[in-house]
C-alpha cells in the first residue's frame, strides 16, 4: 500500500516516541529510537546501556542473587570482538563458573578493573559500580531485539526465566 | 510420572577422556537428544584447577606432574583439587532452566545429595559452610567432598569429588581448594572400615534422584558404546 509522504511526516510528528515506520522506496523500515541511557535486557539476565555507539554491560539484580557472592570475574579484554550471544567471560561464585554472554555484537573498549579487584561490587551494585565491560556496538539494530525494563520485569514473572 | 535422571558408572577413566564425554553429553542438550545425566567415574591421579589460574603458574604444574600425577586447567569454579582412585567423581550434566534452579541453588542441591549419601554410611556430622570459598561438604575441620562446576546456557558440567577410600597423602602437595589450615578426609578414614566407590555410587545416584524428584535410569551398553565411539 502506497502512502503519501506528507501523511507519513504528519504521522511521525504526532507520535515521536513510538516506533517509526519510514517509507524508503519499496520497503518499510522500523526502528525504535533508544532513549538516552535506557537499559535493555537479555533473557540471560544481562543489561546493556548505550551512549552513542558505546554500550556498558552488566548483570541484573536477579542474576547476581541467583549466583550468590561473586568471588572472581573473568572479563573480556579490550580489542576482543564478539558476535551477539557469544560467550565472552565468566563469573565465579560458590565454586560455580557461570558464562557471560555478549548481549550485542561489538569490540571491547574497556573492562571494569575495579570489579576484577573487588568482585563483590557485582552483588552490591550490579547496575552502577558493578558494570562489567564496555564495547563499541557494530550492529546497533540488535538493540531492537532486546527487552526494555517493563518487558524484562514481565519476563521475570513468567516460568521461562 | 517422574522425569528421568540417566546415570552412567563408567569406571576408571582418564580426566580428559571423561571431559570429552561431558562435552558430548552437554552438547546433546542443544538438540533433540536432551537428557539430564550424571556421569560417575574414578580418575587416575590428577590435579585440576579452575578459572582462577593466577596461583598456579607453569612451574607449579611441573612440580605436581613430577609427583606422577596428571594436571588439567579447566573452566570450572573452585581452586586446586586432586582426583584419584578411591574417589567417586560425579559429573551431573543437567539443564538448570528445566529444573528451575539457579547456580547457587544447584550447588546447594549437590551438597544436600552428598550429605544424604554420607549419612547413609553412618557419617552423621556432615555439614556445609556459608563462606563462599568453603563450598563443599565437611566433617568438622576436614573436607570430605569438593565441588566445582560450570554452567553455560543453563547446562552444567564438572561436579563433585567424594573421598571414599582415596589415598589422602596426594593432598599434602597442594593447599586443597586454596584453604590453608583445613584438612581432607574420606568415608573410610572416618568410619574405620573400607568404603569403596562401587558401594557409594548407587547411593549418590539415589540421593540426587531424591533431591531432584527424578527416577534413576541406567545408560544401556549400546548408549555407552555410541558415546565412546563418538569421542574417538
Amino acid at each position: 500500500m502506497v502512502v503519501c509522504s506528507v501523511v507519513v511526516r504528519r504521522l511521525l510528528a504526532a507520535a515521536p516516541a513510538a516506533p517509526r515506520h519510514v517509507f524508503t522506496g519499496l520497503r518499510w523500515v522500523t526502528s525504535t529510537p533508544v532513549k538516552f541511557n535506557e537499559r535493555k535486557y537479555t533473557d540471560k539476565h544481562e543489561w546493556v546501556q548505550v551512549d552513542g555507539k558505546i554500550g556498558t554491560i552488566g548483570i541484573t539484580h536477579y542474576a547476581q542473587d541467583a549466583l550468590g557472592d561473586v568471588v572472581y570475574a573473568q572479563l573480556p579484554d579490550p580489542g576482543q570482538e564478539f558476535s551477539q550471544m557469544d560467550e565472552c567471560g565468566a563469573l565465579e561464585s560458590v565454586k560455580a563458573a557461570s558464562e557471560l554472554y555478549c548481549p550485542v555484537s561489538g569490540k571491547i573498549v574497556s573492562k571494569n578493573t575495579e570489579v576484577e579487584d573487588t568482585p563483590g561490587l557485582i552483588n552490591k551494585s550490579c547496575y552502577e559500580k558493578g558494570w562489567l565491560f564496555k564495547l563499541e556496538l557494530s550492529k546497533l539494530h540488535e538493540l531492537d531485539g532486546l527487552m526494555d525494563e517493563a518487558q524484562y520485569e514481565k519476563f521475570l514473572k513468567t516460568d521461562d526465566h | 510420572m517422574q522425569p528421568l535422571l540417566r546415570y552412567w558408572a563408567a569406571g576408571l577413566i582418564r580426566y580428559d577422556k571423561a571431559y570429552k564425554i561431558q562435552k558430548l553429553l552437554a552438547s546433546r542438550h542443544q538438540t533433540q537428544k536432551a537428557q539430564n545425566v550424571i556421569l560417575l567415574v574414578e580418575h587416575p591421579p590428577v590435579y585440576t584447577i579452575g578459572i582462577r589460574t593466577n596461583p598456579y603458574p607453569i612451574d607449579e604444574e611441573e612440580r605436581l606432574r613430577r609427583l606422577g600425577a596428571d594436571f588439567h586447567r579447566t573452566n570450572r569454579g573452585g581452586l586446586i583439587t586432586f582426583h584419584g582412585p578411591g574417589q567417586l567423581v560425579a559429573y551431573p550434566i543437567v539443564n538448570l532452566k528445566e529444573l528451575n534452579l539457579g547456580v547457587r541453588s544447584y550447588v546447594c542441591l549437590i551438597e544436600k545429595a552428598v550429605m544424604r549419601t554420607c549419612r547413609h554410611f553412618g557419617v552423621d556430622s556432615v555439614r556445609t559452610s556459608k563462606e563462599p570459598n568453603e563450598t563443599g561438604v565437611w566433617v568438622s575441620n576436614a573436607k570430605i567432598c569438593a565441588i566445582g562446576v560450570h554452567a553455560s546456557r543453563f547446562i552444567t558440567s564438572h561436579g563433585l569429588a567424594l573421598n571414599c577410600n582415596t589415598e589422602l597423602s596426594w593432598y599434602r602437595h597442594i593447599v586443597p581448594c586454596g584453604l590453608v589450615g583445613k584438612e581432607v578426609t574420606s568415608l573410610t578414614k572416618l568410619l574405620g572400615q573400607n568404603v569403596t566407590v562401587q558401594q557409594v555410587a548407587p547411593v549418590l545416584v539415589r540421593a540426587f534422584c531424591d533431591e531432584l524428584n527424578c527416577t534413576a535410569s541406567n545408560f544401556t551398553h549400546e548408549e555407552q558404546q555410541e558415546i565412546l565411539k563418538e569421542i574417538l
